[in-house]
């Protein structure tokens, strides 16, 4: 039997979860192939792009091999994929021809979709956005200067986390908006994912006994995110996302953090999403999302 | 007869060998270079580490260079040879990092800006803060000396001149204790032509 999955028209965080119910019902059916049909988005969001990609990689562990995908048909959705190098990133997972290589031309993008499979991919990372982060975070979002190192140090804290607790490989992708509906200011947005263990899966061994029966995905969250646990004993462990969420709330950011059934945020004045989220549909792996506003002309902080 | 003022730490620079000293696995490496560079010195050591060429430290990183290099140095006490450490060169971005490393393993660090200015990183109490402050400021001195500057007991001041020699903050020379810069000073001296 074949399913085929639809992609929301706005594939953004919230529209991954969309994506996710539509999934969970698709494999009700237990199909031997899936297309995933994106012809209808006329919006995707860096969160949206390596959300297409995670989906695309459960869906070829569950079904065996590379499921379908139907490319969105509005030009400006195609070109970004293009020049954020998604049909790259997309060769093994999606069903499709492979991409020419990407050239690096001048762009807006602060960060293409880069994979981390190890220590040298954060590396290359942070050392590759160091000068447009600097013209994207000073000139664009009128961030201080020292704001790029700072930046650094969470895109790396952030990367790291795939591979110290995933188990897995992940992307990574950044972009500045103008998200004009929800804010009416320019932002930079960071997209995490990877579709390893999850938080749950990591830190069971360590604290599930301690939780008891409240151990739970959401738990697991709580405990890395505001209490700074992490799978080690090591008191020098567990640093990262504490360091990250100070920083994002320094900057009146919004950080998301999803895994297994439930997501937790923090959230500020500007947004609405809900601070812990439980029983959303299952997914591998840990999701993260980090937005950072332009500050107010004047606005010092 | 009276005892021997205790030898002088030799000193030496370690670089950081990279512009980005970022994730665990890189601050690893880092670190283990370090530890045998201080395991080839015989006898009290003073260890550098030359942050000039540093652009990024993130947090893991800083971890197991900084914190972790300490607390192995002092989960092996030495008292006829002990290992002091110093940062140097450390810019006011660097500081975030490397502090709370420390204070997450209940460590301190001294340090010197690339302003020159001397700083403590890591958990420390204000009162010996405060001590360490004012020894840094005059480089040496005795217990009785100081508390006349800071204007407290002396007995109080000896007993925490002693609590940071004990971890690495200041070093105990007989009759007085001295800062770590004084230290790096007399070698930055010796190495002039």
């Amino acid at each position: 039997m074949s399913r085929v999955v639809e992609v929301p028209e706005e594939m953004d965080h919230r529209g991954f979860e969309e994506l996710l119910i539509e999934l969970d019902r698709a494999f009700d059916d237990e199909p031997a192939r899936v297309l995933l049909n994106a012809r209808h988005v006329r919006w995707i969001s860096p969160y949206g792009l390596i959300g297409l990609l995670a989906v695309g990689r459960v869906i070829r562990d569950r079904i065996g091999h590379p499921p379908a995908i139907e490319a969105p048909e509005n030009r400006d959705v195609r070109s970004y994929a293009e020049f954020m190098g998604f049909w790259q990133a997309a060769a093994g997972i999606f069903d499709v021809p492979p991409a020419d290589p990407r050239v690096y031309g001048p762009h807006d993008a602060l960060l293409e979709i880069t994979s981390i499979r190890s220590h040298r991919d954060v590396h290359a990372v942070v050392e590759r956005v160091r000068e447009r982060a600097a013209a994207i975070l000073e000139k664009k979002l009128h961030y201080p200067k020292p704001s790029v190192i700072q930046f650094s140090v969470m895109l790396s804290e952030v990367c790291q986390n795939i591979i110290e607790h995933s188990d897995a490989d992940g992307w990574v992708c950044a972009q500045t908006y103008d998200y004009k509906r929800r804010l009416g200011r320019e932002v930079l947005m960071l997209a995490v994912m990877d579709v390893g263990v999850g938080f749950h899966g990591s830190l069971a061994a360590e604290h599930a006994r301690r939780y008891g029966e409240s151990w739970s995905p959401a738990t697991a969250l709580e405990a890395a995110l505001l209490h700074g646990e992490s799978r080690f004993r090591d008191p020098g462990r567990g640093q990262g996302l504490q360091a990250i969420r100070r920083q994002v709330v320094k900057w009146d950011g919004e950080l998301a953090i999803r895994s297994g059934n439930a997501q937790i945020a923090i959230v500020p004045e500007w947004d609405d999403l809900p601070p812990l989220q439980r029983d959303l549909p299952p997914f591998p792996g840990a999701q993260i999302l980090i937005v950072m506003p332009a500050r107010e002309e004047g606005g010092a902080r | 007869m009276t005892p021997l003022p205790p030898t002088r730490p030799s000193v030496a620079v370690a670089s950081l060998y990279q512009t980005y000293l970022v994730t665990r696995h890189t601050g690893r490496a880092v670190r283990l270079t370090i530890e045998r560079m201080v395991e080839e010195r015989p006898g009290p050591s003073l260890t550098v580490l030359d942050f000039s060429d540093v652009a990024v430290i993130d947090f893991s990183c800083a971890d197991e260079v900084v914190a972790r290099l300490l607390h192995d140095a002092l989960s092996v006490p030495d008292a006829a040879a002990p290992h002091y450490f110093l940062l140097d060169g450390i810019e006011e971005e660097h500081m975030d990092p490397v502090a709370r490393a420390l204070d997450r393993r209940g460590l301190a660090m001294a340090a010197r800006t690339s302003a020159r200015r001397p700083v403590l990183l890591g958990r420390a109490e204000p009162e010996a803060r405060r001590v360490w402050d004012a020894l840094a400021e005059c480089g040496r001195a005795r217990p009785s000396e100081l508390a006349g500057c800071l204007g407290g007991d002396a007995a109080a001041c000896r007993a925490w001149l002693a609590r940071l020699d004990e971890r690495r903050l200041v070093r105990d020379a007989g009759e007085a204790f001295e800062s770590l810069f004084v230290i790096l000073g007399a070698d930055e001296r010796g190495a002039q032509p």
